[in-house]
């Protein structure tokens, strides 16, 4: 099977002389995996999640997702990259203050150009999928966090892209409410959903990934398969 | 020794914020210079004259001499009299009339012209400003005065060689330099040892004495101390005197037109200058309050967090400032060249009391706009510090984003023109700011298209571009006669000449047959313009133009009535009506030639030469005057110079031909006035830029996560300039739109006032120049404005890293 995304080497410095973030990695991950990236703070691991986005460029070393040659994109072809094959989700959810919830939701697809008839009907199944469709008027600042999270979950999903990348989804939310979300991700890829979920917790990454590539000082120190999928039918 | 934590927080604060700090500067660098060149100008637009006159050691009278009565220990002695604080001269002086190079002028002539002999443009009295060139320092060098003749139809560079006609036959000067006398004292200067060899064989000697007096201040004062000098020497000697009063009004009658329109620009470029600085400033303190709250956080006192931030915005406006200074007398120096041609005045110069006033008072303006906000920021508590340095309250603009949101538009633009509604006190500033740069625009727009008829309407350049000159005969007969024209002062007007010249019925004869025969003509008319009457009721001469034949297309604009349409009937200007009391519709009694004619004023035309003592009528009302002048019409395509020197080589030397109009076809003072309107202008839209550029980078430093977020979901660097473009595109196209009937009012008021400085009336049609399509052009200055000032910030925020961005709080 082709991989879906495939990173050669990818080395990513800030300073010159500094120690780099992301060092010479590589990784493949395949169509609807659920991928764990672990590590302590500072370990690269939100670094190779801004990498495969195309959020950053990679200093030396190749990117490809879904064939693309994500480093080789210039910024208007990262943003159309971005629009057609990635949704992201943020720890601090990123959702816009001055837009409703259906307004943050619709806005890749008005970016990308579908017509209006088309995303709205993608916005209404998904927020009704989510069960935020009461929200749909409220600004996202009278929202909880669990539900900030689902707009943004939402928001990701509403160009249906092959790529979800969740950099610490639950890190914002309290314990019941990051489980919930964890849920979430988990039923989006039992559904054919790729995933990379980047996270400092073991547990989530055990319980909600199908393996875990551990991150230390920016270099893959283990790849293997998520002990908590032991026994999980596919 | 260490720098102190406030010092320490400035630097940081200067040196983090770098485009901010640049912006800062910028503004105050544009302001600054703007405000000392709009400071200069209307100081120096309050008694033009006066200031001029004093900086250049004026003479309160200039007198021509007979060196054969007066020796020179005689007029020494004058300089001793107690009248007499000053004095300068002899100066040898001789009239010539010089021919310039036949090509260049079409052969025509230059009138009669005065030349004083002077070894350098400085001395006691009377110093010659030199526009260009250097002084004559050789023999057959000349400095001729920037307008030796009003009326001076011919272009002469530095560098064009006259021929005279001298004591030793045919001389040539070649022009080195341009200068300008206070005095008017001269048409051209060359070296002393020159005015002998220049003199024609038998021409007397004359010479010229100039002086100051210690009571000056009246037309009797001055007679007084004529008649001093007049004492002082052997009687005879004093031939000819010229009291700086008549040079003063005529000053006056020339500066008052262009006053209001300086006036106007420089009031509009102040108010901007403050209006911006104020925005920049204050907003760069406003955009610092998280940091201020941070500051508070970690124990600075509320005055130690004032101190940072004044100091913070004030380490670039006063180096702003400086250089504004700097750009200000850089910029003067060719826009006060300018206004002293326009004035007619030697020089303009930026005081020095400008110098230092203007940036003082930016300096203060920066530090009242920093202090006030700063003074709020350390009233408040650390946290409420660095919630207010967040994003904008909330709840405003919800309502615009969902209402734009429905229009069929582009995303990012809808977002993008929702955006001010979020800060509506930061975007009613730059909606001023806007407004005055467009009113500006629309204001200059209009001028020039005004002053573009009022140029035409003075010199009747295009539609009577050739003139020519014969004797007039007057009633009674025929005669060689002495004539001395004198028509507005608009150019090629002045002419003179002497001598034997065809009779009236002659020339007559071989001009017309000329002027058919010549191809090129489309029309004619013959004038006769070489005679003043008398009009009851007016103590001065009136000058008289009566045409001969049908009149109407040669230019005169109506302000009011009609022109002529058979004897009986006249034409005047306003000075008239003011001089005489009367309106349209009455009556006038005139006197020539004995006879005393009554006529009614049928209409009020546009002409302010003469001081409007004119009266235009058809020959046969004053019992037919035989025309000495004839003014032509071409048809279209025809090269005026081309034309007249074919009707010159027809016509022979007996016969003046002259070009109405320089030959660039446009009067030199109309283009410097619209190269200073143009100059005012872009520097007042360029501040206005300059305010939106400060606007969007705070508003883009405040929303970067929020840009970072749009680029995260595929945002387009397109996509994201045209939404930052949007963020003051919908302010700038409303403040466009209003600033059209802002600028219309402004031209409508100001245009009158320079009318009225003039002592004319306006006609309509010289008010009435915004036409659909212009105001429509127009309305979009406005957009043009703020789409040129957020192109850069929207630029940054294209290329700015959506990781970095994100990570941004």
């Amino acid at each position: 099977m082709d991989a879906l995304v495939r990173i050669s080497q990818v080395t990513k410095r800030y300073d010159s002389d500094g120690q780099p973030a992301v060092d010479g990695v590589s990784l493949v991950l395949a169509p609807g995996e659920a991928v764990a990236v672990m590590g302590p703070s500072g370990s690269g691991k939100s670094t190779l999640l801004n990498l495969i986005a195309g959020l950053d460029r990679p200093t030396s070393g190749t990117v490809a997702v879904a064939g693309e040659r994500v480093d080789q994109l210039s910024e208007t072809g990262l943003a159309r990259f971005r629009r057609r094959r990635i949704g992201m989700i943020f720890q601090f959810f990123n959702l816009l203050d001055d837009l409703t919830v259906e307004d943050n939701v619709l806005l890749p697809a008005q970016l990308a150009g579908l017509r209006r008839g088309q995303a709205r009907a993608r916005v209404d199944e998904l927020l009704a999928a989510l069960r935020i469709e009461r929200h749909r008027n409220a600004y996202p600042g009278r929202l909880s966090g669990g539900e900030r999270q689902r707009v943004a979950i939402a928001r990701a999903l509403v160009n249906r892209p092959e790529l979800l990348l969740a950099d610490e989804p639950t890190g914002a939310l309290d314990t019941a409410t990051g489980e919930e979300i964890g849920e979430l991700l988990l039923d989006l890829n039992r559904s054919g959903q790729s995933l990379v979920l980047v996270t400092h917790n073991a547990d989530l990454a055990a319980r909600y990934a199908r393996r875990v590539v551990q991150i230390v000082d920016g270099r893959v120190t283990s790849d293997a398969a998520s002990p908590g999928l032991v026994g999980v039918q596919r | 020794m260490r720098a102190g934590p406030v010092a320490r927080a400035a630097a940081g604060g200067v040196t983090r914020r770098r485009v901010q700090t640049v912006v800062i500067g910028l503004v105050l660098l544009v302001s600054t210079g703007a405000s000392v060149l709009a400071v200069a100008l209307l100081a120096d637009s309050r008694s033009p004259f006066d200031r001029a006159f004093a900086a250049q050691h004026g003479a309160h009278l200039v007198a021509t001499i007979d060196p054969a009565r007066a020796t020179g220990a005689e007029l020494a002695a004058t300089r001793q009299l107690p009248e007499v604080t000053a004095a300068a001269g002899p100066f040898g002086e001789v009239t010539v009339t010089p021919k310039p190079p036949g090509p260049a002028a079409g052969g025509l002539t230059m009138p009669p012209t005065t030349l004083v002999g002077r070894a350098s443009p400085g001395g006691p009295l009377d110093n010659v400003t030199l526009q260009s060139g250097h002084w004559a320092q050789r023999p057959g060098q000349l400095v001729l005065a920037s307008d030796p003749n009003p009326g001076s139809t011919v272009l002469m560079p530095i560098g064009t060689r006259l021929t005279v006609t001298g004591a030793h036959g045919r001389q040539t000067l070649t022009i080195v330099g341009i200068g300008d006398s206070v005095n008017s004292s001269a048409g051209g200067w060359v070296m002393p040892s020159e005015i002998a060899k220049l003199r024609a064989p038998g021409a007397p000697a004359t010479a010229q004495m100039l002086y100051r007096f210690a009571d000056a201040g009246s037309a009797a004062a001055i007679r007084a101390g004529v008649a001093a000098v007049t004492k002082a020497l052997p009687p005879g000697a004093v031939t000819g005197t010229e009291s700086y009063l008549a040079i003063k009004t005529q000053e006056r009658s020339k500066i008052g037109p262009w006053v209001p329109f300086v006036v106007a620009f420089a009031c509009l470029g102040l108010v901007m200058s403050a209006l911006i600085v104020a925005n920049v400033v204050s907003g760069a303190v406003v955009a610092g309050y998280r940091r201020i709250g941070v500051l508070k956080s970690i124990g600075f006192s509320p005055g130690q967090v004032v101190a940072a931030y004044t100091s913070q915005t004030g380490v670039p406006a006063v180096a702003g400032c400086l250089g504004g200074v700097v750009l200000g007398n850089l910029l003067a120096v060719p826009i006060l060249a300018k206004t002293s041609n326009v004035y007619g005045v030697g020089a303009l110069r930026v005081p020095v009391w400008v110098d230092v006033a203007v940036p003082l008072a930016m300096c203060c303006l920066t530090a009242v706009a920093a202090l006030l906000p700063a003074l709020r920021a350390g009233r408040l508590s650390a946290v409420a510090a660095i919630a207010a340095g967040r994003a904008p309250r909330q709840g405003r603009g919800y309502a615009a984003h969902r209402l734009l949101g429905r229009l069929p538009l582009p995303r990012p633009v809808t977002i993008g023109l929702a955006a001010p509604f979020a800060r509506p006190a930061r975007a009613a500033i730059t909606l001023t700011a806007v407004l005055l740069g467009a009113t500006a625009v629309t204001f200059a727009v209009g001028l020039g298209a005004s002053l573009s008829r009022v140029e035409n309407g003075i010199s009747h350049s295009a539609t009577e571009p050739v003139q020519v000159f014969t004797a007039s005969a007057g009633p009674g007969g025929p005669g060689p006669v002495h004539v001395t024209r004198i028509r507005s002062t608009g150019p090629g007007s002045a002419q003179s000449g002497t001598g034997h010249l065809p009779t009236a019925t002659k020339a007559q004869r071989a001009v017309t047959a000329a002027l058919r025969t010549t191809p090129g003509t489309l029309r004619y008319v013959g004038v006769n313009a070489g005679h003043t009457i008398s009009v009851a009721g007016l103590s001065q001469q009136v000058a008289l133009t009566a045409f001969d034949g049908d009149a109407r297309w040669t230019g005169y604009a109506m302000i009011s009535g009609h022109w002529y349409t058979g004897p009986g009937q006249v034409d005047v200007p306003t000075g008239f009506l003011t001089a005489t009391g009367k309106t349209v519709g009455e009556t006038v009694t005139m006197t020539f030639g004995g006879r005393q004619v009554t006529a009614r004023i049928v209409g009020q035309v546009f002409d302010t030469g003469n001081n409007g003592l004119t009266i235009y009528t058809d020959r046969r009302t004053l019992g037919g005057l035989a025309p000495d002048q004839y003014d032509i019409g071409l048809r279209p395509g025809v090269f005026a110079v081309a034309y007249a020197q074919a009707l010159s080589s027809k016509l022979g030397p007996a016969y003046f031909v002259s070009l109405n109009g320089s030959l660039g076809g446009h009067d030199q003072g109309f283009l410097i006035v619209l190269t200073l309107i143009g100059t005012l202008t872009l520097l007042l839209a360029i501040v206005a830029a300059l305010g939106v550029l400060n606007t969007v980078v705070l508003n883009t430093r405040e929303r970067v996560h929020d840009l970072g977020v749009f680029k995260a979901v595929g945002m387009t660097p397109r996509q994201t300039i045209a939404m930052v473009v949007c963020w003051v595109a919908g302010t700038g196209l409303l403040a466009g739109v209003i600033a059209v009937p802002a600028g219309i009012v402004l031209h409508h008021n100001v245009l009158p006032a320079m009318a009225a400085a003039a002592n004319t009336g306006l006609p309509a049609s010289f008010l009435h120049v915004y036409g659909a399509a212009e105001i429509a052009v127009l309305a979009l200055a406005g957009l043009v404005i703020a789409a040129a000032g957020a192109l850069l910030p929207a630029g940054w925020a294209a290329s700015t890293r959506t990781a970095t961005a994100l990570r941004t709080e």
